[in-house]
């Protein structure tokens, strides 16, 4: 199978230093027509939602009974996006991975900012944003505490959390490699990564502790991948309604974070090892090895979907049941089929080695990936909602504009922040590169692509 | 400070400035009620004070007790002095508040200048410019001035007479929209009296319902709802449990006829021939009482051409269901029929079904001591239209009657006023009959003026004004008398207030002294009225002057329009409330529109679908309306409510739906029509998703047959493992709830009254059909789905059912929504983010949210109870049984160091309800009305979605229907 894959060119290192710093000179136009473009889109949300601040919640579409729809959608779906960072590069790092070290700093720091982007929909899902820290416990003269047996307290811990942990773990993992950039830059720039590097010298005490801290970092990362979006289900599966109230909700929704992260990655990493003329050091070999955990973790998901809709009918619960034939059939079960198109169908695709390396066919089999899981969400979230236990109160759903621009703004703050974050620290780990380029010349050699 | 003015001076100006603030209003004829700079021994501010008055939304003249805080009346509950509501009230009385305060309402007199402009003028150029209009037509004759307005009781009677006899004048129009003539000459015909017969439903075994609304709006909508329930009560008759049989006759499935056991589908018109066609049973069965001095040999030919079989061809309706009828009716201790409309047979076969049966004196009353009929006859209202019309009244003067709108376009109301020379106009919000008028007069509300009421014998209700006036008008009574005062005429009275105190003086027993005589004014406005036992008055059978249908009439001669008073807008009247445009109508569940009810077979025949505006055409108007198929309708019949399609009535009615009035040539109710597609449409909107249950426990009923056996017992509650977190221990009160469906009619007084007391903001059409609907507490409308084994409609009202084991408490991240140690529900408005996870997770879906910062434009926000928090956007709002209600109970007892006592305490729901079919108690005893009301019930019991195990504190007794075909 391997034979599809083309022989990789295998770089020095210090053709890895010269392609990773070239990638932070200064921008040309075409960078700051895209950045601006982004910020403006992220512009125009934020001035929807500074309405919606001002004039209430009905701005939205959401009414009786679908009470979250889109934001807590996009919640779920960055969530979910932020997963494959940490998956990459703290769960493959412990169990020694090799192809990760082209891939992960891209996949952390998308990380950071899916997490980044998720936060900011509880608030603006919030009907009162201004006191949204009362969510958290904080000293108060009324001692005046969340309930630690609502799931959004667990969720504002596991988010906050996770955002903690990404974030060390992306700086922590930058030292050496701004510490390289440091050296070769001038002016502002050093001050900036001298700052980061956190005076990084390269001495072999530094090593020693900064690699027992990775290890260590990796160690505690690596349950936050597990936990995050188990909790983040748990918002759904701890409710009674029909169609969240499900024990399957934990590995479901953590599987599909993967997917769906992982998929993330490979629609990033693919225009962009093009772009910034990285393809010496992010090869096709590391994107099959991606494209591998997609097509799994789509079969998982295929599973958990085959799972739930089993248990619905060997539960014999007959309104369940009827929110599953709605989901299926009703009124927005266009969406559901889309969804299996896309997550179940489309990735089927992926057992093709000759697909696995085709670029354009695998960013397109990305982005309908993205499209799938987001569906997914939508129709758990809102689907389920418009159909509860009282018909009487049955009604769907449509979106306004306000949470459609606020969506796309959202996709524009993740991009922009990605883009702006690429220029300016190194978006592939040179230390690691360096590390693992002996294993990769050898791998070519003997013809294998994967990884035991 | 300006020279001048001493700073001695200025303290004393300081001090008449705040003093004089501290008046609420400045109107001089009302100072008397709380005079605040010296306050009542028993008003405290901050404490409600109660004021017994009646209501004046319709003739039923329920007495009511208005609460009054800090000078404003925040909400009418029902008055347990008064016999007609007993304590209840319907959504209609309530919402009297909205007319109250309604924003639009005229806030100055208004001269139409040239080219139709209004302009303001003061008081004082008004009350001069009517009085020289006045004098000028007294001088240029008899009778050239005229009354035109509504039945306001006998006083205001008196005075409009004395004010148009003070010009030489006699025409005092008293008009009703919905004329009660046919019922009248009826029963002139059969009985020689024209009395209206007072109902005792409670008192039969069976009713018919001739097309009769009696639940919804007419005549006594209140009183006739209580007896009903009283009827449909399981009871023991002839060792078995049984409730009343009750059929409905008529084109539509209204909110009566959901509630009969049988609804007779018959077309627009076939009434009459079925209830004749009853009378035929009787009277070839013999079914007829010794004493009811029927003529029998007189009756078996004028029933001749009614045999059931033919009947039954002719209209459609089943002969079987007849015989039915009959023999339910002719074999019960106790029947009653009533019938409705503008056809005297049909008002003649239902007296004599009544009278037949032995039931007058028992179910069907004639009172002695009727008073002077309310309103006049049609054709004095006629004759004085023709009058205008002729250009014989120089002056007319309008009040508390909208003829322009209500008069059905044929007699030509516009066009008369329009000839009339000078027409005054004196009301509250200017409506259609106002932009005909020269002069618009601010006029008091009800609610501000000294009025009585005497709706039946035996029952005088006195209306005194409950609050300062909310603007600068006049009670109508006092403008007519202080323009009448500058005539010659000798009036016995100066103002309304001595006029209904004089009257009243005469109401005093017979040879009271002066003491006596004070002591039964204050009696009577501490009770709102005057209370007695009428006597039954004997009246005379005849069957000389009986009307028969023409038998074959009603058979379906094409498509027929059908009108009917909406139960809340009546007949139009309500269309400026806000509450009344928003709660759903019971049946249909539209808020905010007409529509045109179609049956879906007609409906494909035209080939209009749903939501698709069809134009009307009868031979006097077109109307469009939107269309809402429905199988609950005659195939031959289009139904359009009244009460919509005002232009002129305020923000609230304007250009919202079509006038049904326009379409009606006289008092039929019902007549031919072309029905055309416009191909054009215009949703209808509702709050209501889907309209069957799909088998879940949210409204259940039970047959007869399995009260019988006992019912099905409730499913114990989930057993010990599945607890997870210690029990509550509610170590003084456990508040529940018991709602009796079967009781329950859908009337909505409870959810008009939850929007009184608990501020619950109105959101109009737009943002209803966008789910931002806020009312706490709805009626459930569930279709059967199994019709065989099922009411004929689920009605039964949904309101937060306070768990045991609640969905939203565990969810809230802040504790905004909690457990109280009394078993509620809480809800802390101040706590709340708005997550919205506790509505996700409420299966009975009874939270709401606001999406918007409610709004009430002024003086709507007066209304507001300063007990409850306003809600402000972002928050999540529920039921919490009135906990203002408790709480003031609560401490009330704690301050008077006593236990709290089983039903002091009354939801707002309770209170409203005409049925009582909601009780309201502490759960922790057993001895409390609630917990009793459900021991006794036992087999009926049920709680909502009880599987949840969400455990509520609400427990509901079943609804009970009679299977199909059985007795």
């Amino acid at each position: 199978m391997a034979a599809a894959v083309p022989e990789p060119t295998t770089p020095t290192f210090r053709e890895i230093d010269r392609s990773v710093i070239r990638v932070m000179d200064f921008p040309g136009t075409a960078y700051w027509i895209w950045i601006a473009f982004c910020f403006s889109l992220v512009g125009i949300g934020a001035a929807l939602w500074t309405r919606q601040i001002y004039e209430g919640l009905g701005v939205t579409g959401l009414r009786q009974p679908v009470m979250w729809a889109i934001y807590i959608t996009n919640f779920v779906f960055w969530v979910g996006i932020a997963h494959s960072g940490t998956l990459i590069s703290a769960i493959l790092f412990l169990f020694r991975t090799r192809w990760r070290t082209a891939v992960y700093r891209a996949a952390e720091t998308m990380t950071l900012f899916a997490v980044a982007t998720a936060g900011l929909f509880p608030m603006i899902h919030l009907g009162r944003v201004w006191f949204l820290y009362w969510l958290l416990p904080y000293p108060n003269e009324r001692f005046l505490q969340p309930n630690f047996r609502s799931p959004l307290v667990w969720d504002a811990f596991a988010v906050s959390t996770y955002l903690t942990i990404s974030a060390l773990f992306l700086f922590m993992g930058l030292i050496p490699d701004v510490a390289n950039a440091r050296e070769q830059s001038t002016g502002w720039r050093k001050t900036f990564y001298s700052i980061l590097s956190l005076g990084w010298q390269g001495t072999d005490r530094q090593w020693h502790h900064f690699s027992m801290a990775y290890l260590l970092m990796a160690g505690l990362a690596t349950p936050l991948v597990i936990s995050v979006h188990s909790v983040v289900s748990w918002d759904f599966a701890m409710a009674q309604l029909p169609g969240w109230h499900s024990t399957i909700f934990a590995p479901y929704f953590v599987a599909g974070a993967i997917f769906s992260g992982v998929a993330m990655v490979m629609t990033l990493l693919i225009p962009m090892r093009k772009w910034l003329k990285i393809e010496d050091l992010i090869t096709p070999w590391h994107i099959d090895n991606l494209a591998k955990i997609v097509l799994l973790t789509s079969l998982v998901v295929s599973y958990s979907y085959a799972t739930e809709s089993f248990m619905v009918w060997y539960s014999g619960d007959k309104i369940e049941q009827m929110t599953f034939h709605m989901r299926y059939f009703g009124q927005w079960g266009w969406i559901f089929w889309v969804m299996i198109l896309c997550n179940c169908v489309i990735p089927l695709l992926l057992f093709s080695p000759r697909i696995r390396v085709n670029m354009t066919i695998l960013w397109i089999i990305s982005i309908f990936v993205n499209i799938g899981m987001w569906f997914e969400r939508f129709d758990i979230v809102a689907g389920s909602l418009a159909t509860s236990f009282n018909p009487s109160q049955w009604h769907f759903y449509t979106p306004s504009i306000t949470e459609i621009m606020i969506t796309v703004g959202s996709f524009a703050w993740f991009l922009g922040l990605f883009s702006l974050f690429a220029k300016f620290v190194p978006i592939v780990s040179m230390t690691e590169l360096k590390e693992g380029i002996e294993f990769l010349r050898q791998a070519v050699k003997k013809g294998s692509s994967t990884e035991a | 400070m300006p020279e001048g003015l001493s700073r001695r001076s200025f303290i004393k100006l300081a001090a008449t400035a705040s003093a004089a603030a501290a008046i609420p209003g400045c109107e001089p004829a009302a100072r008397k009620l709380i005079p605040y700079v010296v306050p009542d021994e028993n008003v405290t501010p901050g404490m409600p004070t109660y004021y017994a008055t009646t209501c004046a939304e319709c003739s039923a003249g329920c007495g009511v007790i208005a609460t009054v805080r800090e000078g404003r009346v925040t909400t009418l509950a029902g008055n347990p002095a008064d016999p007609v509501g007993a304590g209840a009230i319907c959504a209609r009385g309530q919402a009297a508040l909205q007319g109250l305060y309604n924003p639009d309402r005229l806030t100055a007199p208004m001269l139409r200048g040239d080219g139709g402009k209004l302009a303001k003028i003061s008081w004082d150029e008004a009350t001069k410019l009517m009085n020289d209009h006045l004098a000028a037509a007294a001088k240029a004759g008899q009778n050239r001035v005229a009354f035109v307005g509504a039945p306001q009781g006998p006083t205001f009677e008196k005075i409009t007479r004395a004010f148009v006899a003070a010009y030489g004048s006699d025409r005092a129009i008293f008009y009703q929209a919905l004329e009660t003539e046919a019922a009248r000459s009826s029963a002139h015909n059969v009985f020689g009296t024209r009395d209206l017969p007072i109902y005792k439903i409670d008192q039969a075994e069976t009713l018919i319902s001739f097309g009769a609304d009696f639940l919804e709006t007419g005549p006594s909508p209140v009183e006739l709802a209580r007896q009903y329930a009283a009827f449909r009560a399981p009871k023991t008759r002839r060792g078995q449990l049984t409730i009343g049989r009750s059929f409905y006759v008529g084109p539509r499935m209204s909110m009566t006829a959901a509630k009969c056991d049988d609804w007779i589908s018959a077309a627009p018109g076939a009434e009459a021939q079925i209830a004749w066609s009853v009378l035929h049973v009787l009277v070839a069965q013999r079914w007829i009482a010794q004493n009811s001095g029927l003529d029998l040999g007189a009756l078996t030919t004028m029933v001749s051409a009614y045999e059931p079989g033919a009947v039954g061809q002719r209209t459609g309706v089943a002969a079987d269901m007849i015989n039915a009828m009959a023999t339910a009716f002719g074999k019960a201790d106790g029947a009653v029929a009533i019938a409705s409309g503008g056809d005297e047979s049909l008002h003649m076969a239902a007296y004599i079904l009544n009278a037949a049966t032995g039931n007058i004196g028992r179910t069907t009353l004639f009172l002695e001591g009727a008073g002077p009929e309310p309103a006049s006859t049609p054709s004095d209202v006629n004759t004085a239209l023709t009058a205008m019309r002729d250009g014989k009244i120089d002056v007319a003067v309008v009040h508390g009657a909208n003829p322009v709108f209500t008069m059905p376009s044929a007699m030509r109301a516009a066009e008369s006023l329009q000839r009339a020379g000078f027409v005054v106009w004196m009301g509250t919000v200017p409506d259609e009959t106002a932009n005909m008028a020269n002069l618009l007069l601010p006029a008091h509300h009800p609610l501000e003026a000294w009025r009585d009421t005497a709706p039946r014998p035996g029952v005088r209700g006195l209306g005194q004004p409950v609050m300062q006036p909310v603007i600068q008008s006049r009670a109508a009574a006092d403008i007519m008398l202080s323009a009448a005062a500058k005539t010659s005429a000798k009036l016995p009275w100066g103002t309304a207030a001595d006029a209904i105190k004089t009257e009243w003086a005469a109401l005093a027993p017979q040879g009271s002294d002066a003491a006596a005589q004070v002591e039964f004014w204050t009696r009577a406005r501490r009770e709102g009225g005057l209370y007695s036992q009428a006597k039954s008055a004997a009246v005379k059978l005849s069957t000389t002057g009986l009307k028969t249908p023409p038998p074959g009439d009603g058979t379906s001669s094409g498509l027929t329009f059908v009108t009917y008073p909406h139960i809340f807008l009546y007949d139009g009247s309500g269309a400026d409330k806000p509450w009344l445009q928003e709660i759903p109508d019971p049946v249909s569940q539209i808020v905010w529109d007409s529509w045109a009810e179609i049956h879906p077979t007609t409906a494909a025949k035209l080939g209009i679908a749903k939501d698709d505006l069809i134009e009307l055409r009868t031979e006097h108007g077109v109307i469009e309306a939107p269309a809402l198929l429905s199988a609950y309708v005659h195939p031959d019949a289009i139904l359009v409510p009244l009460g919509q399609g005002h232009r002129s009535y305020g923000r609230y009615a304007n250009d919202v739906g079509a006038n049904p009035w326009q379409l009606l040539g006289g008092a039929s109710m019902h007549l031919a029509v072309t029905a055309k597609a416009t191909g054009r449409s215009r949703k209808l909107v509702s709050p209501l998703g889907k309209s069957e249950m799909m088998g879940r426990s949210i409204v259940e009923a039970m047959s007869l047959g399995e009260l019988r056996h006992g019912g099905e017992p409730e499913e114990p509650a989930a057993p010990g493992p599945y607890e997870m977190y210690p029990a509550f221990p509610y170590p003084n009160h456990k508040w529940g709830m018991t709602i009796d469906v079967n009781a329950c009619t859908g009337c909505s007084a409870c959810v008009a009254a939850c929007y009184a007391e608990n501020n619950l903001p109105f959101v109009g059409k737009n943002r209803v059909d966008d789910g931002s609907i806020m009312s706490w507490i709805r009626i459930e409308r569930y279709y059967p789905e199994d019709k065989e084994h099922a009411p004929n409609l689920y009605l039964a009202p949904m309101l937060c059912q306070q768990c045991n084991h609640a969905p939203c408490e565990p969810v809230c991240p802040v504790f905004a929504s909690y457990h109280t140690e009394e078993g509620l529900n809480g809800q802390v408005y101040n706590r709340c983010v708005g997550t919205r996870y506790c509505e996700n997770n409420c299966p009975y879906k009874v939270r709401r949210f606001n999406w918007f910062l409610p709004e009430w434009p002024a003086p709507l926000e007066l209304q507001l109870n300063p007990e409850v928090t306003v809600r402000g956007a972002g928050v999540m709002e529920k039921c919490t049984f009135c906990i203002q209600r408790i709480q003031h109970a609560e401490i009330d007892a704690r301050n008077a160091d006593r236990a709290l006592k089983d039903g002091e305490i009354v939801t707002a729901c309770q209170g409203a309800c005409p049925t009582r079919a909601i009780t309201f108690g502490d759960m922790n005893d057993p001895q409390s009305a609630v917990m009793q009301r459900r021991d006794q019930n036992k087999p009926r019991n049920y709680r909502a979605l009880a599987e949840l195990n969400t455990q509520p504190a609400i427990v509901y007794l079943r609804d009970l229907y009679r299977e199909k075909g059985k007795a």
